[in-house]
């Protein structure tokens, strides 16, 4: 699962986006909206008692006789937060379309990016409703391999409760930051609550929707008895071609109305269908949709 | 309606396997899929919008049923009851003779009659069986004591009218063969002989055919050579009860040389001699029209239309005859003697006779020449090699490859004439000889004139040549000087060198023999039929017997790269067929035979209905079927693309 050179080299081109997060905690490589401390120059203001007299600028009091305070930019870091759907569902799908090893591809992925361009990541594996594995929070280059090595040993197994889930993780008090949940969003009672909660503690959410292609368009014909691999559950259905169509055709206005949602909620969607390569999805999907520059 | 073998109803029973089948067929295969999430949507949705799913789902074995249904149903042999003509076993003597060639009704009679044949066979009950006979010249029977009713319209299929007469008598005698005690359905016109026919053993019923007796006919054609040119002569009857004016127009060879109208009065005839004709060789033909002006005007311009005849008549197969007109060519006669005054004088005086002499050496040796002659004529000589020909021997002074010669006898008693063609008023009484050779009557030839010591003269045929000998010399008898003497040469003459290959003078009835004595320097003939189809006759072969179509035949004698062409006719002069006005009534034995009405009560089954039906149901069956599953096919699923792009 590690990436090879190219890849890597790619990867640390990127920096993921956050448009309203604001609230870094330490140094780092991102210009902030606050004014700090940092070398780059910002902006004047008129000196009030009690500022500090180092920062007055002494150039301009010997010209104009008047205090005035030179303000700094401040550099400042992101935490990344990678939620990954641990359910039985996403553990499907042949080889490379698997969507399990996919979306931990991904979440490789966006880690990489995120330690590479020095920000905060951490990971946490949703599985039965909870936060059962987490990685960070952590930052720098080196902690690179600790990752993938906790990326590889995670199982996908069990029913998916994403909100549970999502509420349980938020319960811990985190920096907000970018929340970039990687789910097939197959979970009967929905997601939107559980990104609400994350979204309401400040965080700012994006979406990556992986599914195999065959369940977009699936192979199936005749009179069968469809088995959900995470509950179990039945379902009989006599697939002809009219209902192979009207499946189509709900799957493709299912992803249009998530994405419609998404949208209205300011959180970025993009759908990754393990039929594209991971990589192309990183690097050129992810761009265009506006999670990396 | 009945069911003929009820008993198969009980294969209703398999119903149930078919259920069960179902039943264990709607135990669907597991397929795992990631989650049902969306599929549960789905059907929510679709069964909100359409109850009648269900019964969707179950179409493919309402369909099944009801295949099932229609094949117990065929299997259990509905029949429905309908009134037929006749049942048990039945003989039907179908009468294709010319009459039924008439088209009073549509199209012919002839298709009339196999309908109601058809019918019949229709409504035969499953335990009866048909023997169909075709009465036609030679009636034949086409299938005989037939059950099955596919092979009975089959043979019926194949049933062509003729052209000719039909002999009826023949035709009751093969049917009384066929079985008594049957039902005999005899299904015709009426041109049945009006007496004479005998009794059937069995009931015999009749189906009439033929509504009008609208018919002009051309009853007689013939030439006959007169003084100076030939002579035509044509009668015309009119069969309808209505006085007629038609045209009747005489072609020689195609062109129109006689064209007049004629008014005939009811089943009356008018007969005209046409004089002063080209004494060339030729076919006349003669056809009866409309005298309408426009129609006259088109015989005129196309000689061989047709379509004027139509409307004439019922029955346009008599409105057209044909004569050939063959003068008797003059045959070559070779004479080979030393010099005999009477032969001469006799070859001299025979008409059509173009008599040449050959004389011996002085050495005794004979110079054939290489000319051919129709007979050569050895009179005290016989030459080492016989030509291929006709040869007529008189007086022969040795053996040779045909006959031996022995020595002569002188005691001629107890002469005696056989009774033969060739010896018709041949008086040998008072002829006397006073020597002859001994000489055995070879065993082709037959004797005509013997003594107790031997035969005086006889003939036959060997290897297509004609032979005759006379075993005396003429010179040594008074024979020169009896009235016998031209009576037999001229009888033996004709025989040897015949006028013509065959007697094309009187025209042929259908179906009549011809016999055809082949040239002797001929290779092969081929006889062209009206309808243009060849027919290759052996050599040995002196009879001709495909004279079933009505026109004129050609006969090619080939011969190298040479042919010649000679014509007969076959004509339909027969009063019976001519006239076909539909009888009410026949005559078989002592009794007059009604038409029948269907009174009989026959079964008309309706299983291969049921069974179309079965078939049309799978194939919905199949298409259903295939609706659902061809989607998973690559071809149907870029179809639905593109139908969804258009959309």
């Amino acid at each position: 699962m590690l990436f090879d050179e190219t890849t890597l080299r790619k990867l640390n081109q990127l920096t993921l986006i956050a448009s309203r997060v604001r609230s870094g905690a330490m140094k780092g490589e991102r210009r902030s909206s606050r004014r700090g401390s940092s070398v780059e120059f910002a902006d004047y203001r008129n000196y009030a008692p009690g500022d500090d007299l180092r920062r007055l600028d002494w150039n301009i009091y010997a010209r104009l006789e008047r205090p005035f305070i030179k303000l700094l930019e401040e550099e400042e870091d992101l935490a990344v937060h990678i939620l990954i759907d641990g359910s039985q569902s996403m553990n499907w799908g042949e080889g490379a379309e698997n969507k399990f090893q996919y979306a931990l591809k991904l979440a490789a992925g966006l880690g990489a990016i995120t330690l590479a361009s020095g920000d905060a990541l951490t990971v946490g594996f949703l599985q039965h409703g909870k936060v059962t594995a987490e990685f960070g929070p952590s930052r720098g280059q080196a902690t690179l391999s600790r990752l993938f090595r906790f990326l590889e040993n995670l199982q996908a197994e069990g029913e998916t409760n994403l909100n549970r889930a999502m509420r349980d993780y938020s319960i811990i008090p985190r920096r907000a930051g970018l929340v970039i949940l990687l789910s097939d969003l197959f979970a009967n009672d929905g997601y939107e609550t559980g990104l609400r909660q994350l979204m309401g503690r400040g965080h700012e959410a994006a979406l990556v929707h992986v599914l195999a292609p065959d369940e977009l368009d699936p192979p199936l014909a005749g009179d069968i008895q469809l088995v959900d691999i995470e509950t179990n559950q039945t379902q009989d259905v006599s697939l002809d071609g009219g209902l192979r169509e009207g499946y189509r055709t709900r799957a493709r206005a299912w992803i249009q109305s998530t994405q419609t949602e998404c949208r209205k909620r300011h959180i970025r969607y993009l759908d990754a269908v393990t039929s594209q390569t991971w990589d192309h999805v990183l690097l050129l999907e992810m761009r265009r949709a506006g999670f990396v520059k | 309606m009945t069911l003929l073998t009820p008993l198969a109803l009980s294969l209703a029973a398999l119903t149930i396997p078919i259920l069960l089948l179902y039943m264990l067929k709607l135990r669907r295969k597991q397929e795992m899929v990631s989650s049902t999430f969306l599929w549960q949507q789905l059907l929510r949705e679709q069964q909100a919008n359409a109850p009648w799913q269900k019964l969707k789902r179950n179409l493919l074995l309402l369909l099944q049923l009801l295949i099932l249904a229609a094949l117990v149903f065929a299997l259990a042999r509905p029949a429905l009851q309908v009134p037929v003509v006749a049942s048990g076993s039945v003989i039907v003597l179908l009468d294709a003779s010319a009459s039924m060639n008439a088209v009073d009704v549509n199209p012919t009679r002839f298709d009339s009659a196999r309908d109601s044949v058809l019918d019949l066979i229709n409504g035969l009950s499953p335990d009866s069986s048909l023997t169909l006979i075709l009465v036609a010249e030679k009636p034949q029977t086409l299938i005989a004591a037939e059950t099955d009713k596919t092979l009975l319209r089959q043979a019926l299929g194949n049933a062509q009218v003729s052209q000719g007469s039909a002999d009826w008598e023949s035709a009751f005698a093969l049917a009384a063969g066929a079985g008594s005690d049957s039902t005999f359905v005899i299904v015709s016109d009426g041109g049945l002989p009006e007496s004479g026919l005998p009794a059937l053993p069995g009931e015999v019923r009749f189906i009439p055919i033929g509504e009008s007796q609208n018919n002009l006919a051309i009853s007689a054609l013939a030439l006959r050579p007169a003084q100076k040119s030939p002579q035509l002569f044509a009668e015309i009857t009119n069969y309808d009860s209505s006085d007629r004016a038609v045209l009747l127009s005489i072609y020689f060879n195609d062109q129109l040389i006689d064209a007049r109208q004629l008014s005939i009065q009811a089943n009356s005839s008018r007969s005209l001699t046409l004089d002063d004709l080209s004494n060339n060789n030729g076919v006349y033909k003669a056809t009866i029209t409309t005298p309408n002006s426009t129609n006259s005007l088109n015989s005129l311009n196309a000689p061989n239309s047709q379509s004027s005849q139509n409307t004439l008549d019922s029955l346009p197969l008599d409105n057209t005859a044909f004569a050939v007109y063959q003068s008797s060519a003059s045959r070559r006669v070779l004479l080979v003697s030393k010099g005999n005054l009477f032969l001469e004088q006799l070859l001299a005086s025979l008409p059509g006779i173009q008599p040449f002499r050959a004389l011996p050496a002085a050495d005794g040796t004979i110079q054939i020449p290489n000319d051919l002659f129709d007979l050569y004529i050895f009179d005290g000589i016989v030459p080492p090699e016989l030509p291929n020909a006709n040869l007529l021997f008189v007086n022969p002074s040795s053996t040779n490859t045909l006959f031996e010669v022995g020595g002569t006898y002188n005691e001629f008693k107890n002469m005696q004439v056989t009774e033969h063609d060739l010896t018709r008023f041949v008086d040998w009484n008072n002829v006397h000889i006073l020597q002859a050779k001994t000489i055995q009557t070879p065993a082709w030839a037959e004797t005509l004139i013997e003594s107790d010591a031997g035969p005086l003269v006889f003939v036959g045929e060997t290897k297509g040549q004609r032979v005759a000998a006379l075993a005396f010399d003429l010179k040594e008898s008074d024979l020169p000087l009896q009235i016998a003497y031209p009576i037999l040469f001229s009888n033996l003459i004709n025989y040897l060198a015949p006028p013509s290959a065959f007697d094309a003078t009187q025209s042929l009835e259908p179906g009549e023999s011809l016999s055809i004595l082949a040239p002797s320097n001929v290779d092969r003939i081929v006889v062209a039929s009206p309808s243009s189809q060849a027919y290759t006759l052996a050599l040995n072969q002196s009879t001709f017997t495909q004279t079933d179509e009505l026109g004129y035949y050609a006969v090619n004698f080939i011969s190298g790269d040479s042919n010649h062409v000679e014509y007969f006719a076959v004509n339909l002069f027969d009063g019976s067929e001519s006239n076909i006005q539909p009888r009410e009534t026949i005559q078989v034995g002592r009794s007059t035979v009604t038409p029948t009405v269907s009174q009989q009560i026959g079964q008309r089954e309706l299983w291969g209905w049921l069974a179309a039906l079965a078939l049309l149901v799978l194939m919905i069956e199949w298409q259903v079927f295939h609706r659902r599953q061809l989607p998973s096919l690559p071809i149907f699923r870029n179809k639905l693309d593109a139908d969804r792009e258009a959309r």
